[in-house]
């Protein structure tokens, strides 16, 4: 079946990394996700020259990473699976990403192909977002990501549900609780048969974040204090409906998500909150039908999502509720018009609807684009894609965005790629920088970038047992007309284009993997080097800009021997300037956590007993400054997962 | 003594932007610069301009007490040998030793303190953007002794004789006049919206400026009020809701008013009308704060250039001109003189 959304596209990503990890049949923690019995799907597919838009980079989380690890926000996730660097105040404080140097409104997530990103904010806090709700996470850099619509300048990050039609029938468990209070549950039941199913996830978790902490800040002398008005609590109820037949599918899923925390201030508050408090809540639903016929195949999907974000500090007598509607429609064809070749034709439109005690009025934002694709993908050594769009921003038709990329097949029967591909993104304003009372601007225009990408890819078997793979790649990128908030000719900021910014780095990937009857070993690195400075004629132009480190590396071990694994994770983090002169910066650090585990299958049936030790070194660390991240702390977490499978 | 200032200024204002943090500079005299730094950042810092060296020392709270001041410090204020630095978000005021500026002790406990007013050896006056009662701090003990209700927020403060002038800036549009001794309030004085910052003339007269809020739904104003009485003498009103005027500040004569609105205005205490005119020009920068030497008359302004690098302060001599421009932290806010001013009040 082929298929062209995001969703769909990933599937496609999924299989080439099931593929990569075949031999590595890893069964992990998560209940949330599905494990080695999908096998079996990878094997029909051929070696495609690309996943995702031959001429870009993109990546899945790795199986075992997400599996094992368990993370509780997408943010631990991608702290250490990606090169992705998490701008964090903390455990549930919020968490904003940055690739390849961009603004944290650069990247777009996106759930099943449907932006979930804020409208409001134009960006996603990432520990709202908890990764046991989606089936597969796709990191896509840059131009990679073209294809989700506009604002992704940054790359995107892709949640992606994936039945698991396999399985009939599932009940699965998996209590959890650790340091400072954590405490989380997560269940999952499915059940149906080969043409329906019914998937319903539920997760809870909570945690006081009362962790010590080394204050060198407040007073001369170093004092040892506990974080405190800083609990978090978070729930998700995810259910899922499929339908199929040869030829159909129809699905739907509603997503309802909320949160409650209370928000600690910096090391430096005496006393250290002003007892903020944020809720929030939202409802995520989509409807979709995918269709086949002959060459052609098609997609049509709605969603509506309401977000609810109330932030309150009564010391400052703030009470701030912003509600927002999103309504979008996107629909698609495909039709193969030679063999490997393949044209699609995707429309997306977003209706925004706000209503927030921030706006002078209610106000809403329309957006529709359409987006025409050429590509040239499996059976030969060349991949090839071309994509234009264009975007129409309320009555405005932008100028169109594009991207056109090669890859290379540089041994005929071997995987070994050269990929090289160019291509411009714009992000249309958020609500809030065009609302925002005071100081939003009506007038703003889009923002843009050019994007530069090339690289090489290496997938080599050493032995029937042991798989390297490889990956190098640098990127160059001019954004343009970037908006910044600045001080107007009142008393209040207003937004404006006025920055320029330009990013190019290096980024590398190796991973060894090895597999035999009893044991399994995984081997992982990667290291990026990330170059971002104003451009221009300001005063800080040339300078590296603030919280966007230079340097990140990031290595694991997976290791499984009968019925036990373990997992040793770490991940470094550069020095972080945090002026725009960088005259002052937040050291790096490195933090690491170790996972040993025992599973105990029972024929169909999982048992995993999981311990997880995070920050074993119990780095004294600062992802912003001021804000102290926990020491070491202890996790433990049993899984329980009752299967039957079907024919 | 001025004169010596005045050359010692000539010497370096060839470099505007002298920055020699090696250099001893804490017992000459001088100008305190608060660099507030961006809210919720901690980058704040305190900045000394050095009338010996013509020199500015930047971050100075932090290399000699080796720890960040604060977030967001918005004010300082010397009284006798110590100096007290309100810093805002941090909700405290930080005590240190004028002429090292080595901490002495922390009062903690505040609530988004904004000013300080020392009243006599004992006590002092904190007051608050957002709690609607002014703190009263034992300046033997150094610690929170009390706090009087004024049912309102409070910005600026100014003493006199035994009335302390509150202004109630967020949002408000009154002066609260408390005594002193009783640490009641006595009276309020109705005033434009948003009494942003105040002085007192030679004449006994609290000059209120008032800046119009945020929203530009009102009309700045510019009014004098008697301290005997806490009747209002004078009102100006600013022509356009656009204008904003903001950091009303006095000379060491107290005879002539100066405040910011796109660029430097200034006008006698005794004029008829608003200056129509910058009396020094912005040339596009941003004027953020201004402070007057009670001494030599110079005028300190600093300009907070786009709230996010490190900004400037710029010095003009008591006629306008141009005298040195240095760079500071970011966000130089108000400015503390350490210098012995003369009795101004006559």
């Amino acid at each position: 079946m082929v298929r062209f959304s995001f969703k769909e596209c990933s599937i496609k990503n999924l299989l080439v990394s099931g593929f990569l990890l075949a031999a590595i049949p890893a069964m992990g923690q998560s209940l949330l996700h599905s494990d080695t019995i999908r096998i079996k799907e990878v094997v029909i597919i051929s070696r495609p020259v690309s996943a995702i838009l031959p001429g870009f980079s993109s990546s899945e989380i790795d199986t075992i990473l997400l599996e094992t690890l368990n993370p509780q926000s997408i943010s631990e996730l991608l702290s250490s699976g990606s090169h992705l660097f998490i701008k964090s105040y903390g455990p549930g404080g919020s968490a904003t990403p940055s690739i390849r140097g961009t603004a944290a409104s650069h990247t777009q997530v996106s759930w099943n192909g449907i932006d979930i990103s804020n409208p409001m904010l134009g960006q996603t806090d990432f520990s709202l977002i908890n990764p046991g709700m989606a089936d597969n996470i796709g990191v896509y850099y840059g131009g990679s990501s073209s294809t989700a619509g506009t604002g992704s300048i940054g790359g995107l990050i892709s949640l992606v549900n994936n039945p698991e039609w396999q399985y009939g029938v599932m009940a699965a468990l998996n209590p959890a609780m650790g340091s400072f209070g954590e405490l989380s549950s997560s269940a999952k039941v499915q059940a149906g048969n080969e043409r329906f199913l019914s998937v319903t996830k539920a997760s809870f978790y909570k945690a006081e974040n009362d962790y010590p902490y080394l204050n060198k800040a407040a007073t001369s002398e170093p004092m040892r204090e506990t974080r405190t008005h800083s609990q978090f609590s978070r729930k998700d109820i995810l259910q899922e409906f499929y339908l199929r037949s040869n030829q159909h599918k129809l699905s739907g899923r509603i997503w309802y998500q909320s949160s409650d925390r209370n928000l600690p201030g910096s090391m430096l508050m005496q006393p250290q909150n002003a007892l903020e408090t944020q809720f929030d809540e939202s409802v995520r639903s989509m409807i979709s039908y995918d269709a086949e016929s002959g060459r052609c195949s098609y997609y049509i999907k709605g969603a509506w999502i309401n977000d609810r974000l109330e932030y309150k500090n009564p010391l400052a007598s703030i009470n701030s509720v912003n509600l927002s509607n999103s309504f979008t429609l996107a629909a698609g064809i495909e039709n193969k018009i030679a063999r490997g070749i393949a044209l699609r034709l995707l429309f997306n439109e977003e209706l925004n609807l706000i209503n927030s005690v921030n706006y002078e009025n209610n106000v809403a934002g329309n957006n529709a684009s359409l987006t025409l694709i050429t590509e040239k993908r499996a059976g030969s050594r060349l991949g090839a894609s071309m994509l234009l769009r264009e975007t129409m921003d309320n009555n405005k038709i932008l100028i169109p965005d594009f991207s056109a990329g090669l890859e290379y097949r540089v041994l005929k029967g071997e995987d070994h790629f050269v990929r090289t591909g160019i291509a411009r993104s714009s992000r249309i304003p958020s609500m809030n920088e065009r609302y925002w009372y005071p100081g939003g601007n009506s007038n703003l225009r889009n923002e843009y970038a050019y994007m530069f990408d090339i690289g090489y890819r290496i997938e080599h078997d050493l032995s029937s047992s042991v798989r390297i793979t490889s990956e190098v790649g640098f990127y160059h990128n001019l954004i343009r007309d970037m908006i910044q908030w600045h001080p107007g000719e009142f008393t209040f900021w207003t937004a404006d284009n006025i920055k320029k910014v330009n990013t190019s780095g290096f980024e590398s990937d190796v991973s060894f993997k090895y597999s035999d009857n009893l044991l399994k070993v995984v081997l992982r690195a990667s290291y990026s080097f990330t170059k971002a400075i104003t451009a221009g004629d300001e005063p800080a132009a040339g300078n590296q800009l603030v919280y966007i480190p230079e340097n990140q590396a990031d290595g694991s071990l997976y290791s499984e021997y009968r019925n036990f694994y373990s997992f040793l994770i770490t991940s470094f983090t550069g020095r972080r300037y945090i002026t725009q002169d960088n005259s002052d910066y937040l050291d790096g650090y490195s933090v690491s956590t170790l996972i040993i585990g025992a599973k105990l299958p029972v024929r169909n049936n999982h048992f995993d007993l999981n311990f997880r030790i995070e920050n074993i070194l119990n780095a004294d660390y600062q992802a912003l400054a001021f804000y102290p991240q926990p020491g070491r702390s202890y996790h433990i977490s049993l899984l329980l997962k009752l299967n039957k499978i079907v024919k | 003594m001025v004169l010596i200032i005045t050359i010692s200024c000539e010497r370096n204002r060839l470099d505007p932007f002298k920055e020699d943090p090696e250099e001893s500079f804490i017992n000459g005299d001088g100008v305190f610069i608060v660099n507030e730094g961006n809210f919720t950042w901690g980058n704040g810092s305190l900045s000394f301009y050095s009338y010996d060296s013509s020199k500015m020392f930047n971050d100075v709270f932090m290399e000699i007490n080796e720890r960040p001041l604060g977030d967001v410090p918005n004010s300082m204020t010397i009284y006798n040998d110590y100096a007290y630095i309100v810093v805002n978000n941090s909700g405290k005021v930080e005590v240190v030793k004028k002429n090292s500026l080595e901490s002495v002790t922390t009062i903690p406990g505040l609530i988004s303190p904004r000013n300080i007013a020392v009243i006599n050896d004992l006590k002092a006056y904190v007051t608050s953007l957002y709690s609607d009662s002014v703190r009263i701090l034992d300046l033997k003990k150094n610690t929170v002794s009390g706090y009087i209700n004024i049912r309102r927020t409070s910005e600026s403060i100014i003493v006199s004789g035994n009335k302390a002038f509150v202004s109630c800036w967020y949002g408000g549009n009154e002066v609260m006049v408390i005594n002193t001794d009783s640490d009641e309030v006595i009276d309020s004085v109705e005033v434009g919206k948003e009494p942003e910052s105040m002085v007192i003339d030679k004449k006994y007269r609290l000059w209120v400026l008032c800046n119009g809020g945020w929203a530009r739904e009102n009309y700045a104003k510019l009014i004098g009020i008697s301290t005997r009485t806490h009747e209002i003498i004078k009102t100006f009103t600013f022509p356009s809701k656009l204008d904003s005027p903001s950091g009303l500040t006095i000379n060491g004569t107290a005879d002539t008013l100066f405040f910011i609105e796109k660029g430097v205005r200034t006008m006698n205490i005794d004029a008829l009308s608003l200056p129509s005119e910058s009396w020094i020009d912005n040339k596009g920068r941003f004027f953020y704060k201004i402070a007057v030497n009670p001494v030599n008359g110079d005028i300190f302004v600093t300009d907070a250039a786009d709230y996010q690098q490190k900004g400037f302060v710029y010095i003009y001599n008591n006629k306008g001109d141009s005298l040195a421009a240095y760079q500071a932290g970011i966000i130089p806010g108000s400015m503390c003189f350490k210098v012995q001013p003369p009795a101004v009040i006559e």
